[in-house]
């Protein structure tokens, strides 16, 4: 068995040295004209660019590449023209940390991780006959027969069993999409920026009841980028390096198809394990945390990392989220951009360069002031991960 | 759309789910038991989950079962499910747990730790669910 502080040679070994991404309000827009602005390897480019730019290196600069899911690597590679003596494909959380075990083992020095995803002008389905990810999570298809095909759906049935064992309440669950509504309407980036009331939520219709369409992530397109080094040259090029500080990560997978780990224990014995493996690397706990960032595809995903990761007792999210609060104004400023529920749907790497944004203090409105450390927890299908930024 | 002739979403049919949707397509349920340890699974697989036996054998359900969670969709996603319906999740009384629907009455309050019984539907398509309803 592996104790936490076993894996602390990736602590500090890599910095984030540039972010980009897309022009998502515009695209939002055009696509809702019936404009396709671009395809996937578009927004990577478009995300790339940015973050090289940022970062102030030069293309032959980058020696190793990691393309997001939603791309071929070689073509993104193709695309942005690329040849690095390293590369693979992630997700966002996981992009991160290749990148950073990567560098650590000397493989690469300077890594690109590019995302781009074309999801709303190509009508990609993640409900229905072509719902979209059963190749690599056989609950999302396995249960269609009985009319359970969307990704929401499995939120709600977790929600459901969550509330009846937890006493949290739909009105309490609304104010995470109150709170993030209340970031995003500081934030320029943010596709959905109207403030919302937890009445207005009340008031909102069910998708699958017992979640309401705040609940649920925008589908918009865009692209994502980050510029990753090693932690020495990083200081040298970057006035503001922010550094990769702590990794952990728990997979629950008995019993995943029948739903059994969402059902009954609410992904905690990951969470929890994840963070504690996080915060060993990292040096410090959630009490000194200043952002925290969640992996939001549905706001259900708040509550139950509040409750794993260490930021309230369990039973309590609902408590917390009513009287701490997560929004502007706060205890725990959290999605501080507004996340998937009102920033942008780009699966969590959006969340990575608001990180990145809070640690640089270039929020402006809503920038958290003396903002030291910052955590992204995501839990997809009971996968924990937990990931530390630091100044 | 006509639900009359709408196709049942089709199962995913791996190797080891064609022996259970046979045994629902004759109205008796059988999920493989493990001969070495006694646990039962679902879904079907190359071996137990519990102890990387091989030695499974099928056997029926009792068709018993409690509700662990519930929900209602309102909004049509396939042509076979137009809303508003019903998705429960189920511990069966040998222990896995199912996603399916419940038929009939539904209870009033709260549909947890509610009792249910294994029935099955024949769809419009001809297709053969096992689905549940409330325990008498």
């Amino acid at each position: 068995m592996s104790t936490p502080s076993e894996a602390p040679r990736l602590r500090r070994a890599a910095a984030v040295v540039g972010i980009g991404h897309s022009d998502w309000v515009r695209d939002w827009s055009r696509a809702r004209a019936g404009e396709k602005p671009a395809d996937s390897y578009g927004y990577g480019m478009q995300a790339f660019s940015a973050a090289l730019k940022d970062s102030g290196l030069r293309r032959e600069d980058v020696d190793g590449l990691i393309a997001g899911p939603t791309t071929a690597y070689e073509r993104l590679g193709e695309v942005l023209g690329i040849n690095p003596r390293w590369g693979d494909q992630a997700d966002a959380v996981l992009s991160v940390v290749q990148a950073c075990s990567a560098i650590e083992s000397g493989l690469a020095d300077v890594v690109a991780i590019v995302y781009g995803n074309d999801q709303r002008t190509a009508g990609t389905q993640y409900g229905g006959p072509q719902a979209m990810g059963g190749d690599a999570f056989l609950s999302y298809v396995y249960h269609a027969p009985w009319g359970l095909t969307s990704q929401g759906a499995l939120y709600a049935l977790t929600f459901q069993a969550y509330k009846n064992a937890r006493g949290m309440t739909e009105a309490e669950l609304g104010e995470v999409a109150v709170a993030q509504r209340g970031w995003s309407s500081m934030n320029p980036n943010a596709i959905m920026r109207k403030r919302i009331t937890v009445e207005d939520y009340m008031a909102s219709r069910y998708v699958c009841e017992p979640l309401h369409l705040f609940d649920y992530c925008l589908i918009n397109d865009g692209g994502v980028a980050m510029i990753i080094a090693e932690a020495e040259y990083a200081k040298r090029i970057c006035e503001t390096p922010v550094f990769i500080q702590g990794i952990g990560r728990s997979d629950l997978n008995r019993g995943a198809t029948s739903l059994e780990p969402r059902l009954t224990d609410f992904y905690l014995p990951a969470q929890q394990q994840a963070a504690a493996r996080s915060y060993a690397m990292a040096g410090f706990g959630p009490e000194d945390i200043d952002v925290l960032q969640v992996y939001d595809s549905f706001s259900v995903h708040v509550p139950l990392a509040l409750e794993g990761y260490g930021y309230c007792a369990v039973g309590d999210a609902g408590k917390f989220l009513r009287e701490r609060g997560i929004g502007p104004g706060g205890k725990l400023p959290t999605n501080t951009g507004g996340g998937h529920l009102s920033e942008t749907y780009m699966q969590g790497w959006a969340h990575q360069i608001e990180c990145v944004r809070q640690l640089r203090g270039t929020c402006g409105e809503r920038q958290v002031p003396d903002c030291r450390h910052v955590h992204y927890t995501s839990d997809v299908a009971g996968k924990a991960v937990s990931l530390i930024y630091s100044r | 759309m006509n639900t009359d002739t709408a196709q049942t979403p089709s199962p995913v049919l791996g190797l080891y789910d064609r022996p259970m949707w046979e045994s629902i397509r004759k109205r008796g349920m059988h999920l493989q038991c493990c001969q070495g340890c006694g646990a039962w699974q679902y879904p079907p697989g190359p071996g137990c989950t519990a102890c990387l036996s091989e030695n499974v054998v099928w056997r029926p359900v009792g068709g018993g079962g409690t509700i662990l969670s519930w929900v209602i969709f309102h909004r049509q996603y396939l042509a076979a499910y137009p809303a508003p319906y019903n998705v429960i999740a189920v511990r069966i009384d040998e222990g896995p747990v199912m996603i399916s629907n419940l038929e009939g009455d539904t209870p009033s309050g709260n549909w947890i730790g509610q009792r249910v019984a294994l029935t099955y539907a024949e769809m419009p398509d001809g297709a053969v669910l096992p689905r549940f309803t409330l325990a008498a």
